[in-house]
Order: C-alpha cells, then sequence, then structure tokens
C-alpha cells in the first residue's frame, strides 16, 4: 500500500486506513518518504518545457499578498490536496477529544440543595447539542466524501476513454496532415523479421513510428532512430521493445531532419548516441 | 571570478528555508530551477498548456505558503517539491468537468517542444541518467509506475485496464519503485547529479 501512497495512485477507500496505521508507526513513515523520493525521479522523463514568461511575472506579483502559514504539526511532506483524503495523524484527532465538556459533574459541584448547580446543567446542555452537532456534521461529511467519490470515478472513466481518443486522433491526423509522408523499413541481416513504418508530417516534424520483430535489446542498451539527410545521420530519440518484440515511439522530428529520405534504427547504449556506432536493424526509405 | 571563487550552487533546503523566511528572490531562484522541469511534468499529465501553467502557477504559490512544511530530515527540497506538483496535478486532472475536458482536447493539438538544453546540461545529463535506469526496468513494472504517474490511475484501474490481480499490481509498483531506487542509488547521493 506504501507504494501507491507515494504515487497517489490509492483507491478512494484506502486512505483513512492508511493514514491511521502511518499515526502510529514510524518505520512506515519512512518507508513512505523513501518511496516518495523514488516516485519523484519518474517526473525526469518528462521532457523539460520552458513556461511563458508571463506565468514568471503573474506568479511573483501575488506573493505580496499570499500570506505563509505556520508549520502544520505531523503533515510535515505531505501535499496538502483537496481530491485525495489529507493524511492526518491520530495525535492531532486526540488533542481535539480533549476540548468535549466532560458529561458529569465533579462532586465538588453539587449545590445546596444536593441537586447539581445551575452552571454544571449548563456546561452539560451545551456539550450534549455539541456532540449532537458533531454527529450530524459527521454524517454530513461523509455523504459530501462519498459523492466526492463517485464524482471522481465518473472523471476518471471520461478521462480514460479521452486519453485514448486524443491518442488515436493524434495518429489519424498525421495521415491527413497536407505534408505527410510514410517510409516503410526492413529488417537487415541481424533481424531478418524485422518490420517497422514510419509516419511524419514534414511540417511539424511530428512523428510515429511502429516497430515489430525487434531482439530484446540487451542491458544497457537501446535502439536508436536516425534520420539520414544529405548523408548525414541525425539522432532521433531511443526506444525498446516490449515483450513480443513490438516498439511505438512518438518522435518530434528536429527541422534538419524533417526532409530527410532515408531512415534507420540502429542499436546503441541506453543513453543515445550523437553518430551511430551499433548494428543497423532497420532501414528504409520515403 | 576564478573557478575557486565561484560559488556552489545553493542547494534546494537552503532555498526553501529561505523562502519560508518569506524571501521573495529565494522563490523566483526556486521557479527558475525547476519550472521547466516542473511544466513538463504537468503537461505529460494534464495534455493543455494553459491549464498545465496555471497548475505550475498554484503549485509555486503552495510552495510560498507551505514552504516551512519542508523538513530536510524527511528528504530531498526537490522530492517535495515535485511530490506537491504532481498531487495538484492528479486533483486537477480528477476533477475538472469531463465534458470541458473532451472538447477542449478534440480542438487543441499538444506538442511538446524540446527545452533548449544548452542551457541546461546538467538538467539533461540528469534525464538520461534516470531514462537510462527506467530503460532497465521490467516492462511490466515500468507500465504501472507509467499509469499511476503520468495516467493519475488508481491501483485497482490499472488493475482493471491490464487485466491483472490487484496484489500484482501492488507488487510490481513496489518493486519497481525499489528497482529505480538501486539502480540510481549512486547518482542519488552524488552531489554532482543533485538527483
Amino acid at each position: 500500500m506504501l507504494a501507491a501512497a507515494a504515487l497517489d495512485a490509492l483507491d478512494a477507500n484506502d486512505g483513512d486506513t492508511l493514514a491511521a496505521h502511518l499515526a502510529a508507526c514510524p518505520e512506515c513513515r519512512g518507508e513512505l518518504d523513501k518511496l516518495r523520493a523514488a516516485a519523484a525521479l519518474l517526473a525526469y522523463d518528462a521532457a523539460p518545457i520552458e513556461p511563458s514568461p508571463d506565468t514568471r511575472a503573474r506568479l511573483l506579483a501575488q506573493l505580496k499578498t499570499t500570506p505563509q502559514t505556520p508549520r502544520t504539526g505531523g503533515a510535515a511532506n505531505e501535499p496538502a490536496s483537496n481530491g485525495a483524503p489529507a493524511i492526518v495523524p491520530a495525535a492531532a484527532a486526540a488533542s481535539s477529544a480533549q476540548n468535549v465538556l466532560p458529561f458529569a459533574p465533579t462532586a465538588a459541584r453539587r449545590g445546596l440543595f444536593g441537586a447539581r448547580p445551575l452552571v454544571a446543567y449548563g456546561a452539560l446542555a451545551a456539550s450534549v447539542a455539541v456532540a449532537a452537532l458533531a454527529v450530524t456534521a459527521a454524517v454530513l461529511w461523509s455523504q459530501n466524501r462519498q459523492l466526492h467519490r463517485e464524482l471522481t470515478r465518473v472523471a476518471q472513466n471520461l478521462h480514460e476513454t479521452q486519453q485514448t481518443l486524443v491518442a488515436v486522433r493524434a495518429e489519424r491526423d498525421l495521415f491527413a496532415a497536407p505534408d505527410s509522408h510514410t517510409a516503410e523499413l526492413a529488417g537487415t541481416d541481424a533481424a531478418a523479421h524485422a518490420h517497422a513504418r514510419l509516419i511524419y508530417d514534414a511540417d511539424t516534424g511530428r512523428a510515429i513510428l511502429v516497430a515489430a520483430g525487434l531482439p530484446a535489446p540487451p542491458p544497457g542498451k537501446a535502439y536508436q532512430l536516425w534520420f539520414i539527410a544529405d548523408g548525414k545521420p541525425l539522432p532521433g530519440d531511443v526506444f525498446t521493445t516490449d515483450a513480443a518484440g513490438r516498439a511505438e515511439l512518438r518522435e518530434q522530428i528536429p527541422a534538419a531532419g524533417r526532409h530527410a529520405q532515408i531512415f534507420a534504427v540502429t542499436l546503441e547504449p541506453q543513453t543515445g548516441a550523437s553518430a551511430p556506432t551499433g548494428q543497423m536493424y532497420l532501414k528504409g526509405t520515403t | 571570478m576564478s573557478s575557486s571563487e565561484r560559488a556552489q550552487p545553493t542547494s534546494d533546503a537552503d532555498i526553501l528555508r529561505a523562502i519560508a523566511r518569506g524571501d521573495e528572490a529565494a522563490l523566483a531562484a526556486l521557479y527558475d530551477r525547476y519550472s521547466a522541469i516542473l511544466l513538463g511534468l504537468l503537461l505529460r499529465i494534464l495534455h493543455d498548456r494553459p491549464e498545465a501553467e496555471d497548475v505550475l502557477q498554484e503549485v509555486f504559490l503552495q510552495v510560498w505558503r507551505r514552504a516551512r512544511d519542508f523538513d530536510e530530515a524527511r528528504g530531498r527540497g526537490f522530492t517535495w517539491l515535485v511530490t506537491l506538483a504532481r498531487s495538484r496535478a492528479i486533483d486537477r486532472l480528477r476533477s475538472i468537468d469531463a465534458r470541458t475536458r473532451a472538447a477542449a482536447a478534440a480542438q487543441r493539438e499538444v506538442r511538446e517542444e524540446a527545452a533548449d538544453a544548452t542551457d541546461d546540461v546538467l538538467h539533461s545529463e540528469q534525464r538520461a541518467v534516470v531514462q537510462a535506469a527506467l530503460a532497465r526496468l521490467p516492462e511490466e513494472q515500468r507500465r504501472a509506475l507509467w499509469l499511476a504517474y503520468y495516467d493519475g490511475l488508481t491501483q485497482s484501474e490499472i488493475a482493471a485496464r491490464l487485466n491483472q490481480p490487484l496484489g500484482t499490481i501492488k507488487t510490481r509498483m513496489r518493486s519497481g519503485l525499489i528497482k529505480l531506487r538501486e539502480l540510481l542509488r549512486e547518482q542519488m547521493q552524488s552531489a554532482r547529479l543533485m538527483l
């Protein structure tokens, strides 16, 4: 469950169980921190993209009117998020329980006639009212959470459908683009049964490579796509195959490579090479 | 300025401490250091440029508000920052009106334009190192991590998508993160890469 928490991939119902456990288990808190650090590494896979200067300006302008909050005890390093359950340590819950008024007044408060003094009655009534309100609030809160979960689920389903739709549209658009090209790549002796198709838009450089029949690259190596323009190979992205020997690469061809007529795939070190050094596996032309 | 006089880059923890003291220039420094990486991450999750820039602003405002929560003993500044950013992105993803999203996505084409790499040799090196490690994860672990991290799916949704039992998915996510940590153990401790 900790790995899922580190990835914010818990199911809606798990958050409370986990929070309760974490409050009592320092080893698990430490483990969760380590897993979050590992998960943070995944962020490096995304290509960095410069934001617009506007965003920076707007941000800095807002600082003066944005108050800084003092440290929230115990919840350090847990990002407060609106949708997912906040992980609140049990200590906070316990301290608020101490604010509830005691139900029975102490013996010292008994009045002259042996009955409880008015002050004590007032306190009693108040604590009952508070308790009733608390129960109502708890019920409403729980219903609200449930509705929120439902809404989240529906939104997620729709999101998945859209993702697929966007991907399919991207491929269709590539075919439909006015300056769209297709290149068929055939396997060399190194992989006689390999085959690939590259579809790209020479205008924008957007490209998709779909390959099949490639052997799995040995550890430390990956396949790399090359665009050969004027006899000079330009490096494309590296990719690897799935268990079935298939690969799909979404690529953004740099301007210099968009009118290349020859394409090749070679086996290179995992981090990619600036010039082809390894065995060629696929080659083709438009 | 000779190389011996050139100051060591300020650590993320130092910058966060300065932010916690109300130092606006420190927040700007953190923004300049990480906004491109974070925007790349947000775009991968949200697939919408204006939305991603919006969340980017939100994230740094959150950093400004809650800098005092950062506890160096519990992890790195970058981890805290990235966790916060991703959390906001997933929240945004899960709360957006689905119909609006479908209409917008149909009309917009998202282009990922690579940032100018020469400006930021350190970040491209970090990225290359991490991508190399990721390529070494077993495909099934990488897949599970991806679906969780970039598509924002919950573990049950991943199990449904991959047609696997929930327990298998939990194991894959855990093994994947642990393996990644092992593969990058050296780099994570190296001051040079500041991973």
